[in-house]
């Protein structure tokens, strides 16, 4: 009997819902961004935008999955990390279906979710995996029963230092689509610092010389190109560094800031150098969106992990490797 | 002649044992990266070899045991320096029982303090760049992300990293490891490691996903 998991995901700026079922296939997948005219992200602003958009998201999933309510069988949400007020509006949501269905609730680690996604598309065994987004950069491998932080920023994440730039620069939010196309066009090297400390980077240094290289009046795409340039290679040796640790033969790129495809390009080049394999992560399952957590719900639901309403509450700093792994 | 073995390949190099005048010798040579821009590769190589020659000679006049540096070919980027017998801390502490783990870290953390102390940070210490002599004595290798002139926040990051190696790769003695660690560096440096500590936890908690 097959299993339909509608999965929500709301731990910052993006919506989402997803229907998944336990065969892996991706039902429907409906996500919506909350993108200011000018400035970042507000927590608050970001949740009003998850209640308000949440209802007409979930519906048009199940719509296009062509699934009755009835039919899911599990509902599975991001309980964390992420913003509270968003956690805490899209958890309300994910509690009210499954009282309302009167089917399991299951609680997902966004960052693993990201992962498991990403191991169900490239049907990778167990591969060192980076995950680059608007709020994350880390690199994880599976370890001793834990997806373990090998790796991460110290700082800022690589998406929002393109963020942080393009808004200095006035590009709309999000720049980094912008910075990419902008870096096609650049070609002159401006030396910008290269920060790596053991397996973990520093993306704030980058992005004050790059704002100083503005003001200098280099030109734009010249920025850009060296930002890009400087800040994948950090990335490419921190990936480097935990293949050659690990000894693990399969590279994964996830998360919204896998679109980009010099970074694709340069992991690609790591993963050649030590034979191991190599998957980028399609762009609709990249970014935060619904289907991700409704499929890693049907695997955490499938090795006995459901959630009582009463102990359903959201975890903010959930860590990546505070999530027993008991399906692998 | 000599015979070559290839003891390493690493993110950033290749380790090879070669033998001269009947002496094992090191050779750590920084191969060329094709994905990266070369502007970019150029000066990581010239960098971190220099880097890597400077502090293995600095640290030992702190008093860390490190290997002595024979040559340096600045247009290969390779290094040629003395041969450490014995194994990394990472193999040893896998095996090791929870005495000679307090024992072992104990040492690192004083090794990091006297570091610390001369205002250098290793920029990479995990225990697999710590090497256990066969008379269990600890030496310090790979220096090639090290500075100088460290600053608090700069000794709060590789204490950081201390606590993220225990983490992904002693996952099952990473608190024992920790404060045997910690216990150490504080042997060395007192009251005055409090701040640097302080500092760590900051650090670790400054993520905002962690």
């Amino acid at each position: 009997m097959k299993l339909h998991c509608l999965g929500l995901e709301g731990t910052a700026h993006s919506f989402g819902a997803g229907v998944v079922s336990s065969d892996g296939i991706v039902l429907s997948n409906v996500w919506d961004m909350l993108s200011p005219k000018e400035g970042g992200i507000h927590p608050r602003e970001a949740s009003q935008h998850h209640s308000n958009l949440g209802p007409d998201i979930i519906k048009k999933a199940l719509d296009e999955s062509g699934i009755e309510a009835e039919q899911i069988g599990l509902i599975a949400f991001s309980q964390g990390p992420g913003l509270g007020p968003c956690l805490r509006t899209t958890a309300t949501m994910a509690r009210t279906l499954s009282l309302k269905l009167g089917v399991p609730l299951v609680g997902v680690n966004h960052c693993v979710a990201h992962i498991e996604i990403g191991i169900l598309e490239s049907k990778f065994n167990d591969p060192v995996t980076v995950y680059v987004s608007g709020g994350n950069t880390q690199v994880i491998a599976f370890a001793g029963g834990r997806y373990r932080t090998f790796g991460e920023t110290l700082d800022i994440a690589i998406g929002n230092m393109l963020d942080s730039f393009g808004r200095h620069v006035g590009m709309r939010f999000p720049s980094g689509p912008i910075v990419e196309k902008e870096a096609d066009k650049g070609g002159v090297y401006h030396q910008l610092p290269y920060s790596v400390k053991g397996m973990d980077l520093s993306y704030s240094g980058l992005l004050t010389a790059a704002k100083r290289l503005h003001s200098e009046g280099v030109q734009i795409k010249d920025i850009c190109y060296s930002i890009q340039e400087t800040a994948f290679g950090m990335l490419a040796e921190v990936a480097e560094r935990a293949i050659a640790h690990t000894k693990k033969k399969e590279l994964l790129l996830t998360g919204g800031v896998a679109r980009n495809k010099r970074l694709s390009d340069i992991l690609a080049g790591v993963a050649e150098r030590h034979n191991a394999k190599f998957h980028r992560v399609s762009p609709p399952l990249a970014g935060d969106q619904g289907a991700m957590i409704a499929w890693t719900g049907i695997v955490q639901y499938n090795s006995g992990d459901t959630l009582d309403i009463s102990n359903s509450q959201v975890r903010p700093k959930w860590r990546t490797d505070e999530q027993d792994i008991s399906w692998r | 002649m000599s015979d070559e073995t290839i003891l390493a390949l690493g993110a950033e190099s290749k380790i090879v044992r070669i033998t001269r005048l009947d002496q094992p010798f090191v050779l750590k040579i920084r191969p060329k990266k094709s994905y990266l821009l070369p502007e970019i590769d150029n000066l990581l190589r010239s960098s971190r070899t220099v880097r890597e020659c400077k502090t293995l000679t600095i640290a030992r006049t702190l008093g860390i045991p490190t290997p002595t540096i024979h040559s340096v070919d600045l247009q290969s980027y390779t290094i040629m320096m003395d041969y450490i017998e014995g194994q990394t801390l990472k193999d040893v502490l896998k095996k090791a029982g929870k005495d000679e783990i307090r024992k072992l870290c104990f040492r690192f953390g004083q090794i990091i303090a006297l570091l610390h102390k001369g205002d250098v940070v290793h920029g990479d210490p995990t225990s697999s760049n710590v090497i256990v002599g066969n008379d269990s004595k600890l030496w310090m290798i790979d220096f090639g992300l090290a500075e100088f002139n460290a600053t608090v926040e700069m000794k709060g990051v590789d204490l950081h990293l201390i606590r993220r190696a225990f983490e992904t790769t002693h996952w099952d003695n990473q608190e024992i490891m920790l404060s045997a660690t910690i216990e150490g560096y504080r042997d060395v440096l007192g009251s005055k490691a409090d701040l640097v500590l302080k500092r760590m936890e900051e650090i670790r908690e400054r993520g905002r996903y962690h």
